[in-house]
């Protein structure tokens, strides 16, 4: 009854039919890897091997668990090359965690407004209006930067915190669940 | 045969653990889709990964994840489920819950909202019980509000009583008083005690009668009327009124009270009303009389030891009822057979029951003839100190009492779990215990055994 803690299911598809990560990961490369990360004390190792992208972050606020996330990405065109782009600095307190996120997961630099609850995202007030941001809006701390409809009720996000938002996670219309990043802020 | 409109094409499971896991497999088995909600630190738990569909509904505390009921009938709704299984705990027994799913067009899988809700509330439970007809154990009429009233309650049904906390359940809120001058405190804290966990202080006052045996009987109804009982369950193996293990059928019940006993309970339902699995618990007391404790209005955490000897699924009559079908059986189908037996194994240390969190590092379920485990862990797990204690069921099932109990010291021993303390040890010792052996068990069996084995007995 064994199951992989390994493998990775991307937070912005936890509201959708759950799906598997591709059949290209190799649970003995992982392992590997892992152990790599942990017996040289590293907080982040990435790497890239034959079109598909690895990347593993130690969560030093989690204990000594790290966790991966693999990428499956279309095969390239060119002929593909193994790199492997090593540690940053030694683990020490990381981003203050949310939770296994793809993208958000290497933005340790932005401020990520996760959900609160679940419900569905929308970007604008109504179908017709204007989004209440966009990509290099400004924000404050009372901005309100999404709606997320739960049980027909309309609840207005807001950004508490101030910067300008560089990326956004998910689209408009998507189911969202606790904790899942929706945008990411520079400050 | 039509076919059923009302046919469930997918259910939510609001739980988590192993019971959320036994919803699953059952749906696999009816080919309903299943969705699965979990909080954050539950993100690797068995029943997200064989789930369809999985939503995070709020971080690891119980309140903002699986008690959050606007979390629970938002994720229902993304997903456009047909039924939310409510498994046990949690909002199993929650009557508002249940009116919410109906409000939103979402079926509850349990009886109606007013039937929780009248059982929810064990002093009205006892009086409309007692109405239907079932005997119950003499007590105070209503709730007991101050010492005095108490001590005037506690004097014409006789010491010892025992205090009961009126919204309480799985043994919480509980105070046995053997004279009068221990009643005043016993009230204060039992009404504290039920306060702090289930919001509401009230309590009533029961006979509490020596050395009783707790005898369940499991009922199935349907929404036409029909009810039928599946046999009892003994349990009367507990430890602060919590049950560590169970078994059926009791040692004790010669066919003819069962058939009293399961008359009683399915009379009882009807007039109530009752659709839906549930349990009507009795106490048993030594001259063979049965008294009515309260009723348990969804499917129960030792439900397997009765699907062993009766062959049934519980969870699928539980969805075969909810979709609107009849019960299909009468009582004369009721066959029982051989014998069953349950051990809880919690993550605790098996002498002193403090509970033991951490990663399982080894892991291996036992097999054979006869054996099953009803569990939501494996290898690398981490069991959290957020939730309930138990990890895994294990359950045998043999021709006699004797061989099941052989079968369960085998199964127990091919149960390996490290990494983490867990009361396999302790079932392992009862088992050899010629008291328990010999089929004389009652709920002082743990006080006697524990006891025995040079621990400090529990405080009731």
């Amino acid at each position: 009854m064994a199951a992989p803690k390994e493998q990775a299911e991307t937070s912005n598809r936890r509201a959708r039919p759950a799906q598997r990560p591709a059949a290209s990961v190799n649970m003995e490369e992982l392992r590997e890897l892992i152990a790599l990360l942990r017996d040289n004390g590293l907080a982040e190792l990435e790497l890239e091997n034959e079109g598909f992208r690895v990347r593993l972050r130690r969560d030093s606020a989690a204990g000594e668990a790290p966790y991966v996330v693999a990428a499956p990405q279309p095969a390239p065109a060119h002929v593909p090359e193994k790199t492997a782009a090593a540690a940053v600095a030694p683990s020490g307190p990381t981003h203050p965690g949310t939770h296994a996120a793809t993208e958000a997961s290497g933005d340790q630099d932005l401020h990520i407004i996760s959900s609160p609850i679940v419900g569905t995202f929308y970007r604008s007030p109504s179908p017709a209006a204007d989004a209440f941001v966009k990509i290099g809006s400004n924000v404050e701390q009372d901005t309100v930067v999404c709606i997320i409809e739960a049980m027909k009720l309309m609840n207005e996000i807001q950004a508490e915190t101030t910067g300008e938002v560089v990326k956004i996670y998910v689209e408009n219309g998507q189911p969202v669940e606790y904790g899942q990043p929706l945008f990411g802020i520079k400050s | 045969m039509a076919s059923n409109p009302r046919k469930f094409k997918k259910i939510l499971i609001a739980n988590r653990g192993e019971i959320a896991c036994r919803i699953i497999w059952t749906c696999k088995e009816m080919g309903i889709k299943t969705v699965a909600v979990h909080s954050d630190v539950d993100r690797d738990s068995l029943h997200v990964r064989f789930a369809d569909e999985a939503a995070c509904i709020g971080p690891a505390p119980s309140a903002q994840s699986y008690l959050n009921i606007p979390a629970i009938i938002s994720t229902a709704e993304i997903f456009n489920v047909d039924a939310i299984h409510p498994g046990y705990g949690f909002l199993a027994e929650s009557a508002y819950f249940a009116e919410i799913c109906e409000a939103c067009n979402i079926k509850f899988i349990g009886p109606s909202a007013n039937v929780i809700r009248l059982m929810g509330d064990k002093i009205e439970a006892r009086r409309v019980m007692h109405e239907a007809g079932l005997p119950i154990v003499p007590g105070s009429s209503g709730g007991v509000t101050s010492e005095e009233e108490g001590i005037k309650v506690a004097r014409e049904i006789g010491y010892p009583v025992i205090v009961k906390a009126s919204a309480g359940g799985g043994g919480r809120g509980m105070r046995i008083v053997r004279s009068e001058h221990e009643l005043g405190k016993a009230l204060e804290t039992a009404s504290t005690e039920a306060a702090a966990a289930f919001n509401d202080g009230s309590v009533y006052i029961e006979h509490y009668i020596e050395k009783p045996r707790h005898i369940e009987i499991q009922v199935l109804a349907d929404e036409f009327g029909e009810c039928i009982h599946l046999g009892e369950r003994e349990c009367s193996i507990q430890r602060r009124h919590q049950k560590l293990m169970e078994e059926a059928p009791s040692t004790v019940l010669t066919p003819e009270l069962r058939k009293k006993m399961g008359e009683a309970a399915v009379g009882a339902c009807k007039k109530l009303g009752y659709s839906s699995a549930g349990t009507v618990e009795f106490l048993l007391d030594l001259q063979g009389n049965f008294y009515f404790m309260e009723m348990n209005t969804r499917i129960q955490v030792e439900h397997p030891v009765t699907e062993m000897v009766t062959l049934a699924d519980i969870v699928r009559n539980q969805i075969r009822i909810a979709e609107g079908e009849p019960l299909g059986y009468t009582q004369e189908d009721l066959l029982i057979v051989g014998h069953a037996i349950e051990c809880r194994i919690n993550a605790e240390n098996p002498e002193t029951f403090a509970p033991s969190p951490g990663t399982i590092s080894a892991f291996n379920l036992p097999g054979g003839p006869g054996v099953r485990v009803d569990t939501f862990v494996y290898s690398g797990y981490q069991v959290t100190p957020f939730y309930d204690s138990l990890i895994a069921k294990v359950i045998v099932h043999a021709r006699t009492r004797e061989l099941a109990i052989a079968r369960m010291k085998r199964a127990l021993e091919a149960m390996v779990i490290e990494g983490i303390k867990t009361t396999i040890p302790l079932h392992q010792k009862i088992m050899d215990d010629p008291r328990y052996r010999s089929g004389d068990i009652g709920t002082d069996f743990m006080e006697y055994f524990l006891t025995k084995n040079g621990r400090k007995a529990a405080a009731p």
